[in-house]
């Protein structure tokens, strides 16, 4: 914020902060365009990798301070970045994003899937040389749903029996829930229904065991250094709030110490900055936080570059029980009107066009699936629902929160209607925190939204438009869309349960259309050519446990 | 004296309390709330939230719950900052921001009292339009211009000084200059144009014509005369310079106080700006009551009491 405010006299001094508050969006916005604009010609000329350093650290840039280490109620990526790398938990999704053994050895799942049984590994220690056990699983789950821990997250164990009642406080009794330690190595999971995807949402970091001694003992600053007690690869060994977290490699990691000794993670919200001090060799790794859009594209010649595609969907809504968009033939023509290769030419960010709702990478994802470029037809069918070229179209609105990216996408969508349908439609946008209440109370005629899963599994997507989610924002019901959701959370054979959610996704996104899915986002990373071994998980997730000094250091 | 003081006293928490008052009210009434999300909270977590923090209360008592809590010292929760209270975030941010608030005013009037003297003394010459040329230059260049240029300049090309981080000598310099361009080149004008109008009084024609040396007749007789107006703005200066800048502090990664002047109420994280926009006020009012004080020393005219 510039402080122009002491040009004025004292006494118009005090309101100052309430009078700025509607300028600080633009100013943010204009200050951050102009340095990616300045930052084009800045960094073109300078030499990307000075030598020094130690190569047992590892340095990357977080963006922002986490919010909370407190894995159960964390809620955003920064936070999970941090814990992914303190912490293990049952299990962890592999290569084919299906959930795989890490503490659980095995599970069995029993009645048809409503009861899981894990069988825990017995060599898993925590920091302070304590063994892990089911009744730290059985505390973190049961401190998650209480009532009084208020987490956002609360809600991702609900299929458990009794949990959402506990949570709403009808059931007081935390005997009552359906997870239980049988013993130090077993731990039980009663279910309200069967759940094929259950075992999925364990890989998930709110799930991971928590050691009630050290949460009771120290209350909020349980997850300071010094406090803190982990099971994962790395050590929490500083927190210097808003500047750096440094960690340290755990020795008695039960999958073997790391091979960096010392990770860096600093914060450093200036994307400009921190890519100048990755170009000075100040960080070893850089990815969306910390890269310009202007510059993705030099960047994506430099060695190291990769672009990891994410497991995010970006899509329009539309609000179908007003018109014009109750009636499906209007929202059709409106999706094919669209030729979705566009966004990753003007975004630059290895977008992937998506007619389908579940992304690539995911279980039943389908790229058949949805409506595809199609202007002839699509001015066919608006012309059937009576407006010819567009004529006696009502005046409709797109909304978006305030974003560099989302006003692109709107305006390359707002010229293919205008040229392919004749119909012109006004954009409006606003801050972000504004747009999400706007959704609620008075909803533009078609919103955008993006969605990103906690866990892989399709149910996480999927079920965003069932009648009773309360992230549909669509208005849209469909008994049957909302049975065969049903139906693939019973079924435990996977090609089975792909069938189900093609027909699924066939009434999502092409009988019934209530939204418009775009396109899926990638993350660009740059990855400094002496380390190697860095994994970026379609979840958005840093994983650092196997990065190591690249071969040609080791020769040196 | 004591009951000037007093009287000050008394205007300071009235000022106090109307911007808590009218803080409290316009963050309320602004559209969107702390936990609205991407992905919407279910109706019964929602409720969770809200009753730990009180939320679900009627305004008039949580109004009334957060008074109580300033006078035992408490600024609340933070609602984004989970593991930290806003009295722990204040705590550790404001001294990283009134150090480099206070290298930057320093910076600031080193910079600007030779600047403004030379300029005023050599009124009309080639010294003069330079100063005026780079004060101008100062005002009127964004601290994201400034700040970006600096970085490209001396960390980039030169690689002197380094670009982001608040570590030792080298991460200091930048943001203390961009920090202090517009408040050393805007005093330099300030400074300029009063001496101006000083070296014309007729005092200072009877100083020369004593034959007093013209040093003596400049620093002592006509910039004594001519700090009321820098002292006036200092004041403020002060208070906005070390609570923080948003944009320095964004640029150079500064782990300081002034990036929640804005991240706070994007983020509707109602305590924390409660607790920001508190810290600046109490050392606006502290800082225009110094300079009040200080008036009467450098014109006994002035009488603050």
């Amino acid at each position: 914020m510039n402080k122009i405010g002491y040009w004025g006299t004292n006494s118009c001094k005090t309101n100052r902060k309430q009078a700025q508050i509607p300028l600080i969006k633009p100013l943010r916005k204009g200050s951050i365009v102009a340095l990616s604009f300045l930052s084009l010609f800045f960094v073109s000329s300078c030499n990307p990798f000075s030598p020094g350093g130690n190569p047992k650290a590892f340095r990357v840039n977080l963006g922002t301070e986490p919010p909370s280490l407190d894995w159960s109620l964390a809620t955003d990526h920064v936070s999970f970045n941090v814990i992914a790398n303190l912490m293990v938990g049952l299990t962890e999704f592999d290569k084919s994003l299906r959930p795989a053994p890490v503490i659980a050895k095995s599970w069995d799942i029993l009645e048809g899937g409503k009861r899981i049984v894990f069988h825990l590994r017995d060599d898993v220690t925590w920091s302070d040389g304590k063994k892990v056990r089911a009744q730290d699983f059985e505390y973190s789950w049961k401190r998650l749903l209480n009532p009084k821990t208020a987490s956002e997250y609360a809600y991702i164990l609900f299929d458990i029996l009794n949990a959402k009642e506990y949570h709403e406080g009808k059931i007081g009794d935390e005997a009552l829930l359906g997870v239980q330690a049988k013993d130090d190595s077993t731990l039980e999971v009663k279910l309200k229904h069967p759940a094929s995807y259950f075992v999925s949402i364990t890989t998930f970091e709110v799930t991971y065991p928590q050691r009630q001694d050290i949460v009771e003992k120290f209350g909020t600053k349980w997850t300071e250094p010094g406090n803190i007690v982990t099971n994962g690869p790395f050590l929490l060994a500083s927190w210097q709030h808003e500047n750096e977290i440094q960690l340290s490699a755990n020795p008695n990691f039960f999958l073997g110490k790391p091979a960096v000794e010392k990770v860096q993670m600093f914060m450093i919200n200036e994307k400009t900055t921190a890519l100048a001090m990755y170009e000075q060799g100040q960080l070893d790794f850089i990815d969306n936080h910390s890269i310009p859009i202007l510059e993705k594209q030099r960047l994506s010649k430099l060695p190291g570059f990769q672009r990891v595609p994410q497991l995010r969907g970006y899509y329009y809504g539309f609000v179908i029980d007003r018109k014009p968009f109750d009636d499906v033939r209007v929202r059709k023509a409106f999706s094919m009107a669209i030729d979705r290769s566009v966004f990753p030419k003007v975004l630059h960010g290895g977008e992937q066009p998506a007619s389908c709702w579940i992304p690539p990478g995911m279980l039943a994802h389908d790229s058949r699936i949805g409506l595809t470029h199609n202007p002839p037809e699509a001015r066919r069918l608006l012309r059937e629902a009576g407006y010819p070229d567009g004529k006696g179209f009502p005046p409709v609105t797109l909304g978006y929160n305030t974003d560099e990216d989302h006003k692109i996408v709107a305006e390359a969508a707002q010229g293919m209607w205008k040229r392919n349908l004749g119909v012109l439609v006004r954009l409006e946008n606003q801050e972000w925190k504004v747009y999400l209440k706007k959704l609620q109370t008075e909803p533009p005629h078609v919103f955008r939204l993006g969605w990103g899963a906690d866990y892989p599994d399709p149910d996480n997507f999927m079920k965003l438009f069932t009648a009773l989610s309360g992230n549909n924002n669509t208005h849209w019901k469909n008994p049957r869309y909302d049975q065969l959701l049903e139906l693939a959370a019973k079924e435990f054979n996977g090609k089975k349960r792909v069938k189900i959610y093609d027909e699924a996704q066939k009434i999502l996104c092409e009988t019934d259309l209530p939204i418009i899915p775009l396109f899926t986002t990638a993350e660009s990373t740059v990855l400094n050519p002496r380390f190697a071994g860095l994994e970026y998980s379609p979840m958005g997730r840093l994983m650092l446990r196997h990065v190591r000094p690249s071969r040609t250091e080791d020769g040196r | 004296m004591t009951r000037f003081l007093l009287t000050r006293l008394f205007h300071g928490l009235t000022v106090l309390w109307v911007v808590v008052t009218l803080t409290f009210v316009l963050m309320r009434v602004t559209p969107g709330g702390p936990f609205d999300r991407e992905r919407r909270l279910p109706p019964e977590v929602l409720a969770n939230i809200a009753a730990k923090y009180h939320l679900d209360e009627p305004w008039l008592k949580q109004y009334a719950r957060y008074l109580n809590g300033i006078f035992r010292g408490d600024l609340g929760p933070s609602y984004k900052y989970l593991d930290r209270g806003v009295s722990d975030i204040v705590a550790e941010t404001f001294p990283v921001s009134a150090l480099l608030g206070i290298f930057a005013l320093v910076f600031a009037l080193a910079f600007s009292f030779p600047v403004g003297i030379c300029a005023a003394y050599y009124h009309s010459s080639w010294t003069d339009r330079w100063c005026l040329l780079i004060a101008t230059l100062g005002i009127s260049l964004p601290h994201f211009i400034l700040g970006a240029l600096l970085i490209w300049l001396f960390s980039i090309q030169l690689g002197w000084l380094q670009a982001g981080r608040w570590e030792g000598f080298t991460s200091v310099v930048l943001p203390t200059v961009t920090l202090g361009a517009a408040p050393a080149a805007y005093l330099s004008y300030l400074l300029r144009s009063t001496l101006l109008e000083t070296l014309a009084e007729d005092f200072i024609r009877t100083a020369r014509a004593k034959g007093l040396r013209e040093s003596a007749v400049l620093l002592k007789h006509a910039l004594n005369n001519s700090l009321i107006p820098t002292l006036t703005v200092l004041g403020p200066l002060f208070a906005a310079l070390i609570t923080g800048s948003f944009v320095v502090e964004y640029i150079f990664a500064i782990p300081g106080m002034g990036r929640f002047f804005i991240t706070a109420v994007t983020d509707r994280d109602y305590p924390l700006i409660m607790g920001v926009t508190l810290v600046y006020t109490v050392i606006l009012v502290c800082a225009n009551l110094l300079v009040d004080l200080f008036y009467s020393l450098v014109d006994p005219r002035i009488k603050s009491y």
